[in-house]
């Protein structure tokens, strides 16, 4: 033994040609018969349960863990759905149509007293998801367009980062951002932070409706018009922009936000944490459409906003669904924030649009309530009905996502 | 559209495509701002005399001789904030019964205030912790133990809140009235902004970097000390994590790269790895609770180890994930020589192939390691509290335990202290969002190393 290491370590000549001299006798007095034999079919079978079986079992649990989540799920929220009823003197369950139609369509939620009436909880659900969305997909899209067709590769590589550290930063801090500071600040200066943002909005937005506008109706003009058109009509359609934008920002500047922990709060939030998803999908989609026909359309003679709006953005619209999807998804499933922030009150807001109501959502419910409720009860099996349906919109939307990817990828294939 | 148009057109497009890059590092700053500006000062701030003899009998630090010495000292300076009160006092027992209900509540206020800032009036050469019978609870003892909140605490000494009706239809708004004012012609009105100008004196201010915050558990509802706690909660959580899913992770990474052939059987196990990447964390929270604790029964309750099973699975996409990635990215050739010179499948993939994967794969556990610290939503129900002690020993695995999100969570809604212990929650956050970045920073630099190899 310690010649062979000595051999391998020191690596002198005379001791590796034994070791080959050993190596060649010992083939020699191998006995090949036993390669046929019993023994070695077993010492075979066990070879390969070690070398592939465990592996895949271990892979098969640590994948179908998913499918044991939802089985848990299913077999936790049933016995809300069912009813204790006796039949003939015997107690039995029966699937209770009135409990499913109390839980999808009531809105009074009261666990306590028995009633479990979630459809303001899912409407605050969909409330917050939708306005995040509404906030963050036309910014997320522009930025994905921005970093992948237009900005010089050294700033990419300085913005990646803070996309990557903006999907990083815990919930419970975007929770902790919501709830101690814009909390106070909507509810101290709502009508100043809405009339600021509208502005910071609004601005650059109206004045590329005023250069687009203009340039129509300069080409609806007769000819000898033009050259008066193209100074006039600006002026006209910014004094236009300036006045609505005034308009808009007065009116916001009045309005008084009575609490600060509401849906408006939320879904910025939740827009800020949805954009790195958002943005790094888009972006793979945008750069998957490829150089190709993105010089068709440049040797065509458009220009890069032309290129972008009419052929790259097209190319890659499933992607940019599947990233809305996955937005989605993501700012459906978030907790924390909308535990800390979102008011906590499972009413439909009155007006339904309403943005500066608080509401309730399904994670901020199961996330609240789970302490309070004894197991056993209704109040916890609800609980579990309603992770059920979280879970089963986030693999529908999983499913969806990957669907529409895949299909995008075979089609610029096919292109 | 004429050409000029176009082009004009194509820049406002560029323009909005850079404002929307911008509104996003606009909103990290404006969110990671705050929160580390004033996380800041639970490390680095002035400290009080008080905070300092507070130090000294409760965590048993800093120098005794020289606190007792610099207590005496300033007991020995505060002597003519006493005398000065007992003598208004003794001026109001001498007035007029209607005059002196004038004066009452206002000067019991004042009276207040002061004790708020320094603590409660002793009788020279004792010290706070002999009042422990009177005054059981910290706070009651030592008065402002930090410059900054002195300051808020002076505010609440010289104006006195009142609430101004301007328009019946309205609600009421907030005013301050200076409290000289209404101590106007009494001897009282010199004492505010005396008392302002010699307050240093009373209480010796001094900058600290209090380091321990990390390394200290907390006191009387979160007040002083640090959180050690919180911290050790987070780390047996992560690590525990880490444990449970890393070689799992891994094997399975293996597998699919290795032994498994592209089939329905696999595009079934990729299919469901990506599902459970979407699963909502609240979701894993209440399966965690559902399956480790209520059926296979890991723990009586939330525990450590129940909490880090949960996690566990909640990285394991992540890191399954980055190790398919890592093995993937290994060159052919490599597994090739190895295979030519002898060696099995196993022994391959343990000595060539791993080795060469094992950035790429630290990537994926060190990203895993940064998400296992920042989620709350799946520890609510399976491991973490906010009172209480963290277990340190053996048997911590069973207990519950305090954690860094948690802990945030709970002080920024809970407790109704919440807004005297700002400097407290927002530490805890900035510790949070620093170690999960750092942790997220260590991924990047090992992921440019990688790249930086491959290229040559």
């Amino acid at each position: 033994m310690t010649s062979t290491v000595q051999g391998v370590g020191g690596g002198s000549n005379g001791q590796n040609g034994s070791r080959g001299d050993e190596y060649l006798s010992s083939l020699r007095d191998a006995k090949p018969h036993l390669l046929h034999s019993k023994t070695a079919l077993w010492a075979k079978t066990i070879s390969a349960i070690f070398s592939w079986g465990i592996p895949f079992l271990i892979t098969a649990i640590a994948s179908f863990s998913v499918l044991l989540i939802l089985l848990y799920m299913v077999k936790d929220s049933l016995p809300f759905f069912f009813e204790e009823v006796t039949v003939g003197g015997e107690e039995a369950l029966r699937f209770s149509t009135a409990r499913v139609a109390e839980f999808f369509t009531h809105k009074h939620w009261e666990p306590n007293t028995g009633e479990f009436g979630s459809l303001a909880i899912f409407y605050g659900s969909f409330m917050v998801t939708f306005c995040s969305l509404i906030i963050a997909v036309p910014l997320g899209v522009a930025a994905a367009v921005c970093l992948s067709d237009v900005l010089p590769f050294w700033m990419r590589q300085t913005v990646k980062p803070v996309i990557e550290v903006l999907a990083a930063i815990p919930s419970v801090a975007y929770g902790f951002f919501a709830i101690l500071v814009l909390a106070p600040l909507l509810q101290n200066q709502g009508g100043l932070f809405l009339a600021v943002v509208f502005w910071a909005i609004g601005l650059p937005v109206g004045l590329l409706l005023v250069a687009i506008l203009s340039a129509m109706l300069n080409q609806a003009l007769p000819k000898h018009l033009r050259s008066l058109g193209k100074v006039v009509a600006p002026i006209l359609f910014g004094l236009i922009a300036l006045g609505l934008l005034y308009l808009g920002g007065s009116a916001l500047y009045g309005v008084k936000i009575p609490n600060g922990a509401n849906a408006f709060n939320v879904s910025l939030i939740l827009a800020v944490m949805v954009l790195p998803t958002i943005v790094s999908v888009s972006e793979d989609a945008l750069q998957a459409v490829g150089r190709e026909m993105r010089e068709g359309a440049y040797a065509l003679g458009s220009t890069r906003a032309e290129t972008i709006l009419k052929v790259i953005l097209p190319a890659a619209s499933s992607g940019v669904l599947a990233a809305v999807i996955l937005g989605a998804m993501r700012a459906v499933g978030e907790t924390m924030v909308v535990l800390m922030a979102a008011g906590n009150a499972a009413n439909i807001p009155e007006p339904f649009y309403s943005v500066f109501a608080p509401i309730k959502t399904l994670t901020a419910t199961i996330a609240g309530e789970m302490g309070e409720a004894a197991r056993g009860t209704p109040a916890y099996y609800v609980l579990f009905a309603m992770g059920m349906c979280l879970l089963v919109f986030s693999l529908i939307c999983n499913l969806i996502s990957e669907w529409v990817l895949r299909r995008q990828r075979a089609l610029l294939k096919g292109a | 559209m004429d050409l000029g148009t176009r082009q004009l057109i194509d820049r406002y497009f560029t323009g909005l495509g850079l404002i929307a890059i911008l509104l996003m590092v606009l909103a990290l700053v404006v969110i990671l701002g705050p929160i580390f500006l004033t996380g800041a000062g639970a490390v680095v701030f002035r400290e009080t005399v008080n905070r300092r003899v507070l130090h000294l009998e409760i965590f048993n630090r800093g120098n005794p001789e020289r606190v007792t010495e610099e207590w005496v000292a300033v007991q020995g300076e505060r002597q003519e904030v006493y005398d000065r009160l007992n003598a208004f006092n003794s001026e109001l027992m001498k007035m007029k019964f209607s005059d002196r209900q004038q004066y009452r509540s206002d000067f019991a206020q004042t009276q207040n205030a002061v004790e708020e800032i320094l603590g409660p009036e002793m009788e020279p050469g004792t010290m706070p912790a002999d009042l422990l019978s009177r005054r059981p609870l910290t706070h009651e003892r030592y008065g402002e133990t930090r410059w900054d909140k002195t300051q808020e605490a002076l505010h609440r000494l010289k104006y006195k809140t009142k609430w101004v009706s301007v328009d019946p239809s309205k609600p009421m708004k907030k005013t301050f009235v200076p409290r000289a004012e209404t101590f106007a012609g009494t001897s009282l009105e010199s004492f505010f902004p005396w008392f302002e100008e010699n307050l240093d004196r009373f209480l010796r201010p001094s900058w600290t970097v209090y380091w321990r915050y990390w390394f200290m558990n907390s006191d009387d509802g979160f007040r002083y000390g640090g959180i050690w706690d919180e911290m050790l909660g987070t780390i047996y959580l992560t690590v525990g994590a880490i444990l449970f899913s890393v070689p799992i992770g891994v094997i399975s990474a293996i597998f699919l790269v290795e032994f498994a052939r592209e089939g329905w059987l696999v595009s079934t196990l990729r299919m469901c790895i990506s599902s459970l990447a979407g699963v909502p964390s609240v979701v894993f929270g209440l399966f965690g609770f559902a399956f480790f604790i209520a059926t296979i029964q890991v723990s009586e309750n939330r525990s450590v180890l129940a909490g880090s099973l949960t996690l566990a699975l909640l990285v394991l996409p992540t890191i399954i994930r980055a190790s398919e990635e890592a093995i993937r990215a290994v060159p052919h050739t490599f597994k090739e020589a190895s295979l030519s010179l002898g060696a099995g499948k196993w022994r391959t993939i343990l000595t060539v192939i791993l080795p060469a994967a094992l950035p790429g794969v630290l990537t994926g556990i060190v990203i895993s390691m940064g998400r296992a610290a920042g989620e709350t939503a799946p520890i609510i129900f399976t491991a973490a509290v906010s009172q209480g002690s963290t277990p340190w020993g053996w048997d911590f695995l069973g207990e519950s335990t305090k954690c860094l999100p948690f802990s945030a969570y709970y002080l920024a809604t809970a407790p109704a202290h919440g807004s005297e212990i700002n400097y407290m929650r927002y530490g805890m956050v900035t510790t949070l969002v620093t170690v999960v970045l750092l942790l997220n920073a260590t991924a990047i630099i090992l992921r440019a190393h990688i790249q930086r190899k491959l290229r040559g």
